[in-house]
């Protein structure tokens, strides 16, 4: 593995590489980076890649690229956009300017004491950078698992580590403070340096400025993890509740019915229409009432009007009296007659004078009604003659 | 003093001019809700909010049987008497557990001020058996409907109906749910379940 052989190689690489880096960079979340895609930015020369990989910018995995750990963790540091809070920086520091400090005590040469203080001075400012930059870091974390995170117990845990990182923060910021103000005093009064007094001022503000977003942060970390608790319960007295429901007990198990019979809300209630009727006074005097009216009787245009169809008045002609006559055959007459004859009867009924005219095939047909009326009173023997084309059985009065 | 005086005329003046919509809202069984998206509906309930408005308008819809109620960022109308037989009233309390169930198995943050469309919980039937099995069981809503999406919209349109929801935006169709919803939640959380019964339960 080969290393750059000084700063103005490693920048000039990466600003060569600026636009594969930025996009690696913009892409870190999402694990698959292809080789493919990387070769499209270099101009598809794999060298210019083998390059980065050798000296440990990125690394290849199966044909999926990523940006080395140590880069990536610098650019997010440096960008404000890591999401990993590490705390064991500040903590390193301070042992460091423990450290540094009693070196700087120990030591009576006046050059190298100077470089112990600017050592310490540099990790100073550097605690008070980290340490704010963790505070805003934990904010945001917090909010954001808040109001992203989907799964119920992994939020509630969440919150809950980062409480415990916000614990260590605080911790922290009272072993620098006490570093500062009671357990290196001697140190603090011999340097007698006045960018050191500054620094000191300035990290001292920090720190105080953090305190105080530490107390907010701890507020809000309570509240929501008591809203998410509060949202817990909640569901699970739904839950339970939907069990007894479905089980058919809540009624009574629980006290459903009383909580429900104390109050008397509207929204319970069957919606009802109101069949008022509308003011005469208004109809009659009001120009909105009859705008109103013509516009309903605008929308019954369309309806036909129903009105009842009279009859005519029935003419005289046919309320006066009309006699027809007409002559009917009197088959009881007829039989009466035949009765006292010994002629058989067709030939009686083809011959007999009906007062009107009556032709062959209705005197076929008396001569069937007779026959079926009165043929208690007739012989009807079982011989036959025809007349006219027509077959008919010998019929004798008895 | 003189303008104290004139102060609570303006007041008075208020109250005549919106009672009429108060109690035309509130008397359909509605809510007036502090998120509502109708506007009107908003200004409404900063006018309810002010305590002597409130105290007089309670004052006044008490004559004519109405209780003005405040509830957690919402008003509504409850009466002295009984006006529902009681099994109407668990039927409806049923009905809500129901969808309340449905709903929070849909997002468990499913609250005041959440923000839903139809097709949201549509497309999550598909990969959420849970959702699916719980909407095959509301059978009493949306049982003529065949298609999930139809039987969806009923479930809203109850909800809508309620005034528990809003549409907000109906380009999008999204639905915001209004702080009536409190309502619901308060009831659920005021039944009481016995520590023995609620031991038989299942996890």
């Amino acid at each position: 593995m080969d290393s750059f052989n000084d700063i103005k190689e490693l920048i000039l690489a990466l600003k060569r590489e600026e636009n594969l880096i930025s996009e690696m960079f913009g892409k870190r979340k999402s694990l698959d980076y292809k080789l493919s895609y990387a070769l499209e930015l270099v101009d598809y020369d794999e060298d210019r890649i083998d390059f980065l990989i050798q000296r440990s910018v990125i690394r290849e995995n199966a044909g999926l690229l990523e940006l080395d750990d140590q880069y990536l963790e610098f650019f997010e540091q440096v960008l404000d956009v890591n999401e990993e809070i590490n705390l064991s920086y500040i903590d390193e520091n301070i042992k460091n300017i423990g450290e540094n400090i009693d070196y700087f005590l120990n030591e009576n040469n006046e050059n190298r004491k100077h470089n112990y203080l600017r050592f310490i001075k540099k990790t100073f400012r550097k605690i008070g950078i980290t340490t704010l930059r963790s505070v805003v870091d934990l904010r945001r974390n917090i909010e954001n698992t808040f109001k992203n995170e989907p799964n119920y117990k992994n939020k509630q845990l969440k919150l809950e580590n980062l409480d415990e990182k916000r614990t260590l923060i605080k911790n922290l910021i009272n072993q620098t403070l006490s570093l500062i103000n009671e357990e290196q005093l001697t140190f603090f009064k011999t340097s007698l340096d006045e960018e050191l007094n500054r620094i000191i001022i300035d990290l001292k503000h920090q720190l105080g400025e953090c305190s105080h977003n530490l107390i907010e942060i701890e507020k809000q970390i309570i509240d929501y993890l008591n809203q998410i608790k509060h949202q817990g319960k909640f569901l699970e007295k739904l839950r339970k509740l939907k069990y007894l429901k479905d089980h058919f007990t809540i009624q009574a198990e629980t006290d459903i019915k009383q909580i429900l019979s104390q109050t008397h809300p509207v929204i319970f209630e069957r919606r009802q229409g109101e069949p008022l009727n509308l003011s005469l006074d208004f109809l009659r005097e009001k120009e909105r009432a009859f705008e109103a009216i013509k516009r309903v009787a605008n929308k019954h245009r369309n309806r036909k009007l129903f009105k009842p169809e009279l009859a005519d008045v029935i003419s005289d002609e046919f309320l006066e009296d009309n006699i027809e006559e007409e002559i009917m055959i009197n088959l009881e007459e007829l039989r009466n007659h035949f009765l006292a004859t010994s002629d058989n009867l067709f030939h009686f009924i083809a011959n007999y004078d009906f007062l009107k005219e009556v032709d062959f095939s209705e005197r076929v047909t008396i001569f069937c009604q007779v026959i079926s009326l009165y043929d208690q009173e007739l012989i009807i023997e079982n011989d036959f003659q025809t007349t006219n084309g027509v077959e008919h059985a010998m019929v004798y009065p008895k | 003093m003189a303008l104290n005086m004139q102060w609570s005329i303006q007041n008075k003046d208020m109250i005549s001019k919106y009672t009429s919509e108060i109690f035309e809202i509130l008397r359909r069984g509605q809510f007036i809700c502090s998120n509502s998206p109708d506007e009107n509906i908003q200004r409404l309930y900063r006018i309810l909010e002010d305590e002597d408005v409130f105290s007089d308008l309670h004052e006044y819809f008490n004559q004519i049987n109405y209780v003005l109620e405040h509830g957690n960022e919402y008003f509504y109308f409850s009466r002295f008497e009984k006006n529902v037989d009681l099994d109407r009233k668990l039927n409806k309390a049923f009905g809500w557990i129901d969808i309340l169930d449905f709903l929070k198995t849909f997002d468990s943050s499913f609250d005041v001020g959440f923000r839903f469309t139809p097709s949201e919980i549509v497309n999550q039937l598909k990969n959420n058996a849970d959702l699916k099995t719980k909407l095959d069981n509301l059978k009493k809503i949306g049982a003529d409907k065949r298609n999930y999406s139809d039987r969806i919209k009923k479930i809203i349109e109850r909800l809508e109906r309620d005034n528990f929801v809003a549409l907000e935006n109906e380009m999008s169709e999204t639905y915001k749910v209004l702080t009536s919803f409190n309502y619901l939640k308060d009831l659920i959380t005021t039944i009481n379940i016995p520590e023995e019964i609620e031991d038989e339960i299942p996890e």
